[in-house]
C-alpha cells in the first residue's frame, strides 16, 4: 500500500499545498484514490484530475443564510475529506427547528475545497438543500458533515448537474443519534467524474434513515453514487432505492453497503438499485454489499440491470411517438420513483420536471 | 384503402434464425368495409399486423403495403400511425408509471404534429375520454392508472378500443381482440369497434375463431394458411371454418 508512485502535476501542486505531516506524506506517498483502490474502482479520481490546474482556485458556496461559526469543523477520516479540511475554510450552521437551508456550491476554477458541518438539534425537523457544479477543469472537493440529534427529522436533498469536464468529490458524513429520521434524496446528472459519497451512522438505536438517488447520466458523463450504512445502535431502520439512468458514453457507479454491527439487533435494512442501460456504449457498475454481525435482523439487497423494453417501445410507436419521444417517457417512467418519495410537493415536481429536461422530454 | 401485394416477410435475420413467416399474401380492404383473416396457429396472422404497424422484428423482403395510395412499407411505425393506422394489439403492453391519459394525449397531439394539424386542448381531450370511456363502461379509476398496469386481458382489449375511440385511426388492425374476452365483455368490445364503422374507415379484423365475427358481420373472409391467404368468402365462410376446422388448408402449411 506504501508502494510510491509517481505523482501527477496536479497531485504534486496539492501536497505542495499541504503542511508538512501525515497527510502530505500519505498524499506524496499514494496519490490520489484511483482504480486499484478497491472503494475507487470504477471511479478514477487520479486520472480524472491529472491534467488539471490546482491553481487559482474559485469556489463559491452561496448559502440562505450565513454561518454559526467557521472554526473547525469536523470532516471525518476519509483522504478526501482531510485534504478537504486542510486546504479549504469550514463553516458550521446550528439549525433552528423548521430551518430551511440551502447551500449552493459552485466550483468555478482550480482546485477548491470547502468543510461545513450541519448540526440538527435534539428533537428538531429540519430541511438541508445542496447544489452541487463545477466548471470545466474545476474541482469541487466537499466534506460535509452532518449531525442529527435525538428524535430529530431531517430532509436532505442533493442536486447535483451535469458538469461536463468538472470533477465533484462530495463526501458526506451523516450521524444519526437515538430515534433520529433522515431522508436523503439525490438527483444527479454526472461529470466528468462526480463522486456522491455518503457515510451513515445508526449511533444511537431507533433511527430511521432513506437514502433515495434518482441520476440520468449523459454521454462523456461519470456519477457515482457511494453510500456506507453502519448499524451500530439497535432496532434502526435503513431503506433504499437508487435508480440509474445512462446514456451511450454515459457511466453510472453505484456502491452500496450496509455494515451491521454486533450490539445492532433487531435491524431492518433494505438496499435496492435498479439500473437502465440507454443504449451501446451505456456502462453501469453496480456493487452491493450486506456485512452482518448480529443475529436477529432482516437485511435484503436487489440489484437489477435492464434495457428498454423493446415491446413497450414498439406499442408507444405504434400509438404515434416518436422513438425518442417513446424513450424518453419510458426512461421517465423508470427514474420516478424515487423522486415520488419527496414529501413537498413543490420540490417534488421541481425536481421531475428537471428530470424530464435532462431527458429532452417536455410533457 | 390498404392494399397488400405480394407481401414477403420473415424474421429479421438479426433478431433470430432467417425464418419466412409472410409468403406472398395479396389483400384488398376498401374504405367502410371489414375484412377478417382467419386461420390456424402459426399461418402468419399476427406476424401480418406486425409487418402493417412497422414492428422491426420483421423484413420485408417482397412485395409492398399501400395505404391510401402510398407505399409505407418502409415508413417508421409512428409515421404509419400518423396516417392513420391503429393495431389493437394481441398482447398490450404495460408500461408503468405512465398514466393511460397522459399516454393517449402525448400520442394523439403527436399524430396530430405529423398530419399538420393543431393540438388538441386538455378539456376537450378529458371531454371526449369521457364520453368514450362511458361507451366502453371503463371506469375513471381505470383511467387513472398506468397505461394497462393491472388489468386483467379482458381490460386490456377494452382499453385497446378505448385508445382506438380516442384516436380516432382511419384503418384498425384487431389483432385476436377476442382472445382472453368472456361473452359479456366481448359484446362490450364488439360494440365498440362497430361504433367506429364508418364509410370512411376500413378495419382488418385478425382472428381464430368466428364469435367475434358474429357481433362484427365482416364484408369478407380471408383465410390465411402457410403464410398466404387461400381462400376469400362471405361471412358464412367464418361458419364453414367453425364447423369444419382449418384441416383442409393443412396442405398449405410449409
Amino acid at each position: 500500500m506504501n508502494a510510491l508512485v509517481k505523482l501527477s502535476a496536479f497531485e504534486a501542486a496539492l501536497a505542495e499545498a499541504l503542511p508538512e505531516g501525515d497527510l502530505r506524506a500519505e498524499l506524496s506517498a499514494r496519490g490520489l484514490p484511483h482504480r486499484r483502490v478497491e472503494d475507487w474502482k470504477w471511479s478514477d479520481l487520479r486520472t480524472a484530475l491529472a491534467r488539471f490546474d490546482p491553481a487559482s482556485p474559485a469556489l463559491t458556496l452561496t448559502a440562505s443564510r450565513s454561518p454559526d461559526r467557521t472554526a473547525e469543523p469536523e470532516h471525518g477520516e476519509r483522504l478526501m475529506a482531510r485534504l478537504a479540511g486542510a486546504l479549504g475554510q469550514g463553516e458550521v450552521y446550528e439549525l433552528a427547528p423548521g430551518e430551511r437551508l440551502s447551500l449552493d456550491i459552485r466550483a468555478e476554477a482550480g482546485a477548491g475545497h470547502k468543510v461545513i458541518e450541519v448540526i440538527v438539534p435534539d428533537g428538531a425537523e429540519a430541511a438541508l438543500h445542496e447544489t452541487y457544479q463545477a466548471a470545466p477543469g474545476a474541482l469541487a472537493n466537499i466534506a460535509l458533515v452532518i449531525r442529527v440529534g435525538a428524535g430529530a427529522r431531517l430532509t436532505r436533498l442533493i442536486e447535483q448537474d451535469a458538469s461536463p469536464d468538472g470533477v465533484i468529490v462530495l463526501t458526506g458524513e451523516l450521524e444519526l443519534a437515538q430515534g433520529a429520521r433522515a431522508h436523503q434524496t439525490t438527483l444527479g446528472f454526472g461529470a466528468r467524474l462526480a463522486r456522491l459519497e455518503t457515510r451513515v451512522r445508526h449511533a444511537g438505536g431507533g433511527a430511521h434513515l432513506t437514502l433515495d438517488g434518482a441520476c440520468h447520466v449523459g454521454a462523456g458523463l461519470h456519477l457515482d453514487q457511494t453510500t456506507i450504512v453502519r448499524h451500530e445502535g439497535p432496532d434502526g431502520i435503513t431503506r433504499e432505492l437508487f435508480k440509474s439512468a445512462a446514456a451511450p458514453g454515459g457511466r453510472a457507479v453505484f456502491q452500496g453497503k450496509i455494515h451491521v454491527e454486533r450490539p445492532a439487533q433487531k435491524t431492518d435494512a433494505q438496499m435496492n438499485h435498479r439500473a437502465l442501460l440507454l443504449g451501446e456504449g451505456a456502462e453501469i457498475d453496480a456493487k452491493p454489499e450486506l456485512e452482518i454481525y448480529a443475529d436477529d435482523v432482516v437485511c435484503a439487497h436487489g440489484n437489477a440491470l435492464g434495457a428498454l423494453d423493446a415491446a413497450a417501445l414498439f406499442y408507444m410507436r405504434q400509438r404515434g411517438l416518436d422513438d425518442a419521444r417513446a424513450r424518453a417517457l419510458l426512461t421517465e417512467s423508470f427514474l420516478m420513483e424515487p423522486l415520488d418519495a419527496v414529501a413537498d410537493e413543490a420540490e417534488r415536481e421541481r425536481l421531475k420536471a428537471r428530470l424530464r429536461a435532462s431527458l429532452g422530454a417536455v410533457s | 384503402m390498404l392494399e397488400i401485394k405480394n407481401l414477403h416477410a420473415r424474421v429479421n435475420p438479426e433478431e433470430g434464425a432467417d425464418l419466412a413467416i409472410l409468403k406472398g399474401v395479396d389483400l384488398t380492404v376498401p374504405a367502410g368495409e371489414v375484412h377478417a383473416v382467419m386461420g390456424p396457429n402459426g399461418c402468419g396472422k399476427s406476424t401480418l399486423s406486425y409487418v402493417l404497424a412497422g414492428h422491426e422484428g420483421y423484413e420485408t423482403t417482397d412485395g409492398a403495403i399501400r395505404f391510401e395510395g402510398e407505399d409505407i412499407g418502409e415508413l417508421e411505425p409512428e409515421e404509419r400511425a400518423a396516417r392513420g393506422l391503429f393495431l389493437s394489439f394481441q398482447y398490450p403492453v404495460e408500461i408503468p408509471g405512465v398514466p393511460t391519459l397522459t399516454f393517449l394525449k402525448e400520442a394523439a397531439n403527436a399524430q396530430r404534429r405529423a398530419r399538420g394539424e393543431a393540438e388538441i386542448s386538455a378539456p376537450d381531450f378529458m371531454k371526449l375520454a369521457r364520453e368514450n370511456a362511458a361507451k366502453l363502461g371503463i371506469s375513471n379509476d381505470m383511467l387513472k392508472r398506468p397505461v394497462n398496469v393491472g388489468f386483467s386481458g379482458g381490460e386490456k382489449k377494452r382499453m385497446e378500443i378505448f385508445q382506438a375511440l380516442m384516436l380516432a385511426p382511419r384503418f384498425l388492425i384487431l389483432d385476436e381482440t377476442d382472445s382472453g374476452l368472456d361473452i359479456d365483455a366481448l359484446k362490450v368490445v364488439a360494440e365498440g369497434v362497430n361504433a367506429l364503422r364508418n364509410p370512411e374507415r376500413g378495419m382488418l379484423v385478425i382472428t381464430h375463431y368466428q364469435r367475434l365475427l358474429d357481433h362484427l358481420k365482416p364484408d369478407v373472409v380471408h383465410v390465411m394458411a402457410g403464410g398466404r391467404i387461400v381462400e376469400s368468402g362471405g361471412p358464412e365462410l367464418a361458419h364453414k371454418l367453425e364447423a369444419e376446422g382449418y384441416d383442409k388448408y393443412a396442405g398449405e402449411a410449409a
